[in-house]
């Protein structure tokens, strides 16, 4: 039997409770420690393990651009808000980010593997920064489709955290194309990824175009004009790390026709799609070799 | 009317009693600021040099029925908030002490740091204990209505914490305090041949630095006083002290110059540098003025008071 929760009783203020108390990701945790623990920390590596890390990202981000900065418009890139807050500032937030995550446990039973869900969200980042290539889109604004990859799927991680046994039996029924786990999100929990993804960029003021990416990835003709591209990169980067990316060995469901509607609507090439294979497993790589963790075979995820 | 203004400490760091800090004063920052017609009492930061200035107040405005206090932190740095626990007006039944500060990402970290403070590990009064009422305000960049004609102004500095620099304006006049300040830096690697250039972090990191420094500029300039961060020279400054969250006597002359400053006090003078060392300095910074074209440079020092 089905055990939903009403739409009526979906806990919004849980969410965004647990939206400002979010864990890093396990998977950066030990660098994380590292590099801040070092009485030499280099900007460079401090700028590197948060932007391998969407929650960390979205930590920085969120403050830069809260009352406690009087900016008129939103701070997307990391290394301007770390000039800006400056590296104690920024080594306390994410160490207390990351000791939320050792105490929350590698070993809770949540459905969605972190792990899996870090390679995905580095391989959609990756994606979308080299898909903006493609499109043209310069040099020094390509990161900011970098962070909309990275954060597109920021909405799982309260879900899993605060509905464990609710989440698994949607991860269990749920095929792996995104709408249809969108649906059954919406089924048991009268909520889905994208709306909590949005809730969050709202809620951390990350700006109206990552915000869409965050809410619109699944339905990227809602966007509105202003960033119709963006999200259509991000939700293209979205299926193509789905497909080409280490987390999923090629092995789940993939829409070929939502990938040429979207490439085409870009006007991208087949060919750039083919290059971002290697593309992705060489970022993959080079962010485990920094991290120093290692590679091999990580499953069959979403 | 107008703003006045007494240096209750000067010094940055750490107290530094002795016969060499006789004449400029051991005690750390603490001013005080009378404003508008009302005479509106504003204190800003609280280190030693409060001890004094609560003193004073018990024998004039607390006798004479003041039970409100508002003090402006400029950060939580030792040197900046030692001197709270001997603040007299806090021991007087119906006061409120109201502790501005600036915001940060962890919740009610004002009262946590100060209020953290009256503990029997480190103090013997517990903040149960206190007569008075602690009320925390935190801040973020702004425009601030402070009622009485008082205006306040807030912008974020750059230290090694999260550091709030305050403009005051009332009648016409007005003074900032930029303390603790370093100039904002590009944190990333600037030299192509550095084994960690990356161009787009350094431009980036150029850029932002540079825009931000614009800004504490544009926050000050105009003003009829700056009170603004000088521990070190120039040459102390480049010789292992980057990074250390200060600025070079040099450097602040020539930011303030241009941008229509009318006063400069320089504050915040390092624990080692003696009465002597500062009488040095003073003899080559110091010019008189207090016009848009000449700006008057000094050393603040413990007692001195300036009117606008």
């Amino acid at each position: 039997m089905e055990r939903s929760l009403q739409r009526d009783s979906i806990p919004t203020n849980r969410i965004e409770r647990y939206m400002a108390r979010m864990p890093s990701l396990p998977v950066t945790v030990n660098r994380v420690m590292e590099i801040c623990n070092s009485p030499s920390t280099s900007p460079y590596d401090l700028n590197r393990v948060i932007s391998l890390d969407p929650v960390l990202t979205g930590q920085v981000l969120r403050l830069v651009n809260s009352a406690y900065y009087g900016l008129r418009n939103e701070v997307t890139s990391l290394p301007r808000a770390i000039i800006m807050l400056g590296m104690n500032t920024i080594k306390n937030l994410v160490v207390s980010s990351a000791i939320l995550s050792t105490m929350s446990g590698r070993d809770d039973v949540h459905a969605l593997d972190m792990d899996a869900f870090w390679l995905h969200s580095l391989s959609a980042a990756v994606a979308a920064k080299r898909l903006a290539a493609c499109i043209k889109i310069p040099a020094e604004n390509q990161e900011e489709y970098f962070v909309g990859g990275l954060l597109h799927d920021l909405g799982k991680i309260p879900l899993n955290s605060l509905f464990p046994s609710e989440y698994a039996e949607i991860m269990a029924e749920a095929p792996q194309k995104g709408t249809d786990l969108c649906e059954k999100e919406r089924k048991f929990l009268g909520i889905d990824h994208t709306q909590v993804g949005g809730m969050i960029a709202e809620k951390w003021k990350l700006g109206v175009a990552i915000e869409d990416c965050l809410r619109l990835h699944h339905e990227s003709l809602s966007a509105s004009e202003r960033n119709v591209d963006r999200v259509r990169i991000v939700a293209l980067a979205d299926l193509c790390a789905r497909r080409f990316g280490p987390d999923n060995a090629g092995t789940c469901c993939f829409d070929e026709e939502a990938v040429d509607m979207m490439r085409l609507a870009l006007s991208i090439d087949q060919t750039d799609l083919d290059d971002l294979r290697e593309t992705m497993a060489d970022e993959i790589e080079k962010a485990m070799i920094f991290l120093h963790i290692a590679g091999g075979d990580h499953g069959d995820k979403d | 009317m107008g703003i006045r203004i007494k240096f209750w400490g000067v010094r940055g760091s750490i107290p530094s009693p002795g016969p060499d800090t006789v004449r400029y004063g051991g005690n750390t920052i603490c001013l005080e600021a009378r404003c508008g017609k009302a005479d509106r009492l504003v204190i800003i930061d609280a280190g030693s040099g409060i001890r004094s200035l609560g003193n004073s107040l018990m024998a004039a405005d607390v006798a004479d029925g003041l039970r409100e206090v508002d003090i402006f932190l400029t950060h939580t740095h030792w040197d900046h908030i030692l001197g709270f626990p001997f603040f007299a007006p806090l021991y007087i039944p119906g006061m409120t002490v109201r502790i501005h500060g600036s915001s940060s990402y962890e919740e009610n970290h004002l009262e946590k740091v100060i209020g953290g403070q009256f503990m029997y590990r480190y103090f013997p009064v517990r903040v149960e204990e206190l007569a008075s009422i602690i009320e925390y305000v935190e801040l973020g960049e702004g425009a601030f209505d402070l009622g009485e004609g008082l205006l306040l102004r807030t912008k974020r500095l750059n230290h090694p914490v999260s550091c709030m620099g305050y403009r005051f304006e009332c009648d016409g006049k007005s003074f900032a305090t930029v303390f603790d300040m370093e100039p904002f830096q590009n944190l990333f690697e600037a030299e192509k041949s550095g084994s960690a250039f990356d161009e787009r972090l350094a431009r980036e990191g150029e850029e932002t630095a540079a825009e931000q420094n614009r800004l504490v500029e544009t926050f000050y300039a105009g003003a009829d006083l700056i009170i603004h961060d000088a521990q070190y020279t120039r040459r102390e400054y480049h010789t292992a002290r980057k990074g250390w969250g200060h600025s070079a006597v040099e450097d602040v002359i020539e930011a303030a110059q241009g941008n229509r400053v009318k006063r400069l006090a320089l504050i915040h003078h390092d624990p080692e540098r003696t009465d002597d060392q500062i009488d040095e300095l003073a003899g080559k910074f110091h010019t008189e003025g207090s016009s848009d074209e000449v700006m008057d440079v000094f050393f603040a020092r413990e007692g001195m008071e300036i009117t606008l």
